[in-house]
């Protein structure tokens, strides 16, 4: 679909650097408010790799619900929590920690990428031609796993419940 | 050539970012971020590998949908609590949150 339009290898490494980058700005940028927003960032580029994927109906949904609500609904909390202006919230961290979790991340990300390079030859490397329309995931959903849905639709209302009691607790 | 493989690769990455900022950081809403990032880098693989399956199956897409309600629902929580420390302790610094300490 995206392919038609810009070669897909370029778009996939645009995709990853407006991903990653936003990721990282996220946890590392000096005030929350520029993390909530490079956290946008990464979901849309997130929302992209959907699109690149054949799966629009995805893409749609990441947009609405992670930058549409998700994000929103940070942005009000940071500007709930926070307190006199000028006054840093997120204290830098020393060196040690800082060093040990970049370690601690190396690592697992080394140990998956180990893993995937042993998997390498066995995994699939051309998409097949033919895609799913949309309209497959209605059925999908209400027919093949119906349990599921309606699991999930307890859920919900579970925990909005919960966060309406959560916001009433009186000091 | 984009393969399966290099969607993993990305994945792997993001994962790696949010664990890091899972285990450094001090602050209750950027710990959240981290667990976002985290729950993204799941969606990407499970979006990948359905993707390139053979023959095409809706499966790994029900996932993902599943996963980001989920995820809203666990940020909906999540900021509630957030709130609820602020007004308890006046402050959201984890390392500071300590009283179920013995």
């Amino acid at each position: 679909m995206v392919s038609l339009v810009i070669p897909s290898d370029i778009s996939f490494v645009v995709l990853t650097a407006v991903t990653i980058i936003g990721a990282i700005m996220a946890l590392q940028a000096k005030e929350l408010i520029y993390g909530a927003i490079a956290l946008a960032i990464s979901f849309i580029g997130i929302a992209g790799f959907f699109a690149l994927l054949d799966a629009p109906y995805l893409a749609m949904l990441q947009i609405a619900i992670y930058v549409g609500a998700v994000v929103v609904l940070i942005l009000f909390t940071i500007m709930l929590v926070r307190r006199e202006r000028g006054e840093e919230m997120d204290k830098r961290t020393d060196a040690a920690e800082g060093s040990m979790g970049l370690w601690l991340a190396g690592l697992l990300a080394l140990a998956i990428s180990g893993v995937v390079a042993l998997a390498g030859t066995s995994l699939p490397t051309q998409a097949p031609a033919a895609s799913l329309p949309v309209s497959d995931l209605g059925p999908a959903l209400t027919l093949q796993y119906p349990v599921p849905l309606i699991i999930l639709a307890l859920l919900l209302s579970a925990a909005l419940l919960g966060a309406l009691v959560l916001a009433k607790v009186e000091r | 050539m984009v393969t399966l493989t290099s969607y993993l690769i990305v994945s792997a990455a993001l994962l790696g970012i949010g664990v890091y900022g899972l285990s450094v950081k001090r602050n209750a809403i950027r710990i959240l971020f981290a667990v976002e990032v985290i729950v993204n880098a799941a969606n990407l693989n499970f979006a990948a590998f359905t993707r390139y399956m053979n023959p095409p199956q809706v499966s790994g897409q029900i996932i993902v949908f599943y996963s980001i309600a989920a995820a809203a629902m666990e940020a909906a929580v999540g900021l509630a609590l957030i709130l609820v420390a602020f007004r308890l302790n006046s402050t959201i610094d984890v390392r500071k949150l300590n009283k179920l300490k013995g």
